[in-house]
């Protein structure tokens, strides 16, 4: 099964004495998708690049502690800018899709197989034939997260992957992300999208300032330390404001659920 | 013509100008003008073939006599004119799919990739800039001074914008497995012919002979 | 004698098409000083559309589009920047100056401001932003999401009769949205009418009022704000708000499940009423 473990992990990017992480350890396992909350700046992006062995074997700095990764499939990491990972080597969206796979020197069939099957995943059918560069922020984003899940990846590391998109097409890829776990994918996903957190993650780390300061269910929204570090959801802040005691509500659901029960 | 491999449209962009130069002018150089300046009819690009060697023809006038000018002035022309047509009649892309199916140096495919995926999307963030400053007050006209601080306000973002992205655009390339030593699965593999094969030897082994011939 | 008051910003049966593409047909609106306006949609229903007509960088085929007393066809958009100061998306990547300071003085220098006047406007825009510490930076030394509010600070300069802003939250935390709502809140007070394209329902709530839903390039709502999110929230509304690209926010949901009084779409609103019911007095929402 798959498994990401960071045991103990500093990291420093180049000519920086201020660590990015701090003494991070996390674990995530195949089949669980584990949020990453924390405000701008707080490690998440780089903690998602360390994961993804880009960091520091690729972005340069020092690292210090043990990154494990056992598993099937590559790490595929969906950074937040969706312009920036274009590969600039395909006339087609289906090409752009199909790029990732091509370069794991699959067969042409087995290709094609992953190219549709993400593209379907990802309901992007109606621009198959466009070339990438005409494509809006949102169809753009959504052309991305299918060229990565075309390569079938064991660990998907997903950065702000709502940034683009409108709240329809945010909510449809929460749910693709909850149906990629559920067939055994591991997910680590950094999002401020914090009301949508409580139906997507399994479990969530709370980041400040590189260190790792608290991990729990999703219910660790709803502490009085996250809600006063304004990393609560909308209905815990509300919660919050009326002086209702903690732990607060993270849900309209739960909140429906403990205001019957009082 | 564009349905040629893409090594066989650089073989003859690379032959015909090295024709030109080997071969006895003027005549060599006439007959590969001639050549050159067709393919860029071909491809829609002859007057900009010949805007641009315009320029040297003038130059060239001011500083030889008349036999000297046409002389080089041709082969500046096939020159030209060959760069003109196969940047024309070859995207890209073709040409790094077909680096990569050929097995040539990943690490120049990688590259290559790196700046070609930022040059379409900075073309777009161009004209989105210009926008965005032309509604903060930015006015086109207005006299060399102000054209420069235009300049200025167009470029710079632009600039550091494409600066600040280098990096992301790596680790994408990365993470979608495009790094040296990737045995890459052609999607569209230009496709080469013997003929094509043939003829790309034959255009070297003719310029070899040329050389040979007027060297003796 | 009464003069006509003219709206900051008029839409009268507008169209435009790109081509063959029609990308907005028969919108007709109309902005008043110190409105704050949402303008709402799914991708793809014409909003960016709307903003290039307001900026002028794209005229109407059909209709006029007025500014005030101007009509965009007389007007290039740098003359239009002296009544409507917009930001586009990505305004991150627009920045160019070598300090955030000169950068934020651009657009004012531009439109042909005295130095003391421009000095004085940059500095109110700033301090709006509370990006005073800054001032002497590289734009690109500060993050994306300052680098997002320097460019707001930008058109904030400009102190404009009209503000367009497109996705002004994106990228931005809790705190740095705040900041935002009351520049907004403060330029409104000051007059300005503001005009904001958003997919941040809750963020609208917090700060806008009224609301205007875009449907594949048909204007399908003008309502307020709280009218068209009620709409939504509540068991069987639910679909009209889908239907248009939109979900109702949290604190609508929130308010529906709950039946606060008052439905309150805003945060505060919701803890005061939901405290009131509880028993008890609400904490300041911070």
């Amino acid at each position: 099964m798959t498994r990401l473990a960071l045991e103990r992990v500093t990291f420093r990017y180049p000519a920086t004495e201020a660590p990015a992480l701090l003494d991070v350890s996390l674990e995530v396992t195949g089949g669980e998708v584990v949020a990453l909350v924390g405000s701008i700046g707080a490690g998440a992006s780089t903690l998602l690049l360390v994961a993804a062995d880009l960091a520091p074997r690729v972005v340069g700095g020092r690292l210090e502690g043990r990154v494990a990764f056992d598993g099937e499939g590559v790490r595929g990491i969906v950074l937040p800018t969706p312009w920036t990972q274009l590969s600039g080597m395909a006339f087609t969206v289906w090409d752009e899709v199909a790029f990732g796979p091509a370069n794991l020197g699959l067969a042409r069939d087995e290709i094609t197989r992953r190219v549709d099957r993400a593209i379907a995943r990802l309901g992007i059918e109606g621009l198959v034939s466009r070339e990438p560069t005409t494509l809006s922020g949102g169809e753009l984003q959504r052309v991305i997260i299918a060229g990565i899940l075309a390569m079938q990846p064991g660990l998907l590391l997903l950065d702000e992957p709502t940034a683009e998109l409108d709240p329809i097409g945010a909510r449809s890829l929460w749910e693709l992300v909850r149906a990629l776990a559920r067939e055994g994918t591991a997910i680590l996903v950094a999002t401020s999208d914090l009301d949508a957190l409580p139906a997507v993650a399994d479990r969530v780390a709370w980041l400040d300032r590189g260190r790792l300061q608290a991990i729990g269910s999703a219910d660790l929204l709803g502490s009085e330390a996250l809600v006063a570090a304004s990393l609560g959801p909308t209905v815990a802040n509300v919660w919050h404001g009326a002086r209702l005691p903690s732990p607060y509500p993270v849900s309209v659901a739960q909140a429906l659920q403990r205001w019957e029960q009082r | 013509m564009t349905r040629l491999h893409p090594f066989t449209l650089l073989a003859i962009a690379a032959a015909l100008p090295a024709l030109a130069w080997i071969l006895p002018a003027p005549a060599g150089g006439l007959a590969m003008a001639v050549v050159a300046l067709a393919l860029a009819l071909t491809t829609g690009v002859f007057r900009t073939a010949v805007f641009t060697a315009a320029p040297f023809w003038l130059f060239l006038l001011l500083l030889h006599d008349v036999p000297t000018t046409v002389a080089i002035g041709l082969r500046i022309t096939t020159m030209v004119s060959s760069f003109v047509w196969v940047v024309a009649a070859l995207p890209p892309p073709r040409l790094v799919e077909a680096m990569v199916a050929a097995g040539w140096s990943a690490s120049a495919a990688y590259v290559f990739a790196a700046t070609l995926s930022a040059v379409p999307v900075l073309r777009a963030r161009a004209g989105r800039i210009a926008d965005a400053q032309r509604c903060r007050g930015l006015s086109p006209r207005g006299g060399p001074v102000q054209r420069l601080r235009a300049l200025r306000a167009l470029a710079t973002p632009l600039i550091l914008s494409a600066l600040h992205e280098v990096d992301e655009r790596a680790l994408a390339l990365e993470t979608r497995r495009l790094v040296p030593g990737t045995r890459r699965t052609p999607l569209a593999p230009p496709s080469d012919h013997a003929v094509e094969r043939v003829t790309r030897w034959a255009l070297a082994a003719a310029c070899a002979a040329a050389l040979a011939w007027r060297l003796r | 004698m009464g003069a006509t008051v003219t709206s900051t910003l008029r839409f009268d049966r507008v169209s435009f098409s790109y081509g063959a593409v029609q990308a907005l047909s028969d919108v007709s609106f109309a902005l008043d000083s110190g409105e704050r306006v949402a303008l709402l949609g799914r991708n793809g229903a014409g909003k960016s559309t709307l903003l290039r007509l307001v900026t002028g960088l794209a005229r109407p085929r059909v209709g006029t589009v007025w500014v005030g007393d101007w009509d965009t066809r007389d007007a290039t958009p740098d003359r239009l920047a002296r009544r409507v100061g917009s930001v586009f998306q990505h305004a991150d990547q627009q920045l160019f100056a070598r300090t955030l300071e000169d950068d934020v003085a651009f657009g004012p220098r531009a439109i042909g401001l005295a130095p003391a006047e421009v000095a004085s406007r940059v500095a109110r825009a700033l301090a709006a932003l509370e990006l005073g510490e800054h001032v002497r930076e590289h734009p690109y030394d500060l993050p994306p999401a300052l680098r997002k509010l320097a460019a707001l600070a930008g058109a904030l300069a400009l102190e404009p009769a009209l503000l367009v802003l497109d996705e002004p939250t994106a990228g931005l935390d809790r705190a740095l949205r705040e900041r935002v709502n009351r520049a907004l809140l403060e330029r409104s007070a000051a007059g300005a009418a503001v005009l904001v394209i958003t997919h941040d329902l809750t963020f609208a709530a917090e700060s806008l009022d009224r609301a205007l839903v875009l449907d594949r390039g048909r204007l399908a709502r003008d309502s307020s704000l709280p009218g068209l999110l009620g709409e939504g929230a509540g068991g069987g509304g639910g679909g009209a708000l889908e239907a248009l690209g939109l979900l109702p926010p949290p604190v609508a949901s929130l308010s529906a499940a709950l039946a606060l009084p008052g439905r309150p779409i805003r945060a505060a609103d919701a803890a005061r009423a939901l405290a009131r019911v509880a028993g008890g007095e609400s904490r300041h929402l911070d």
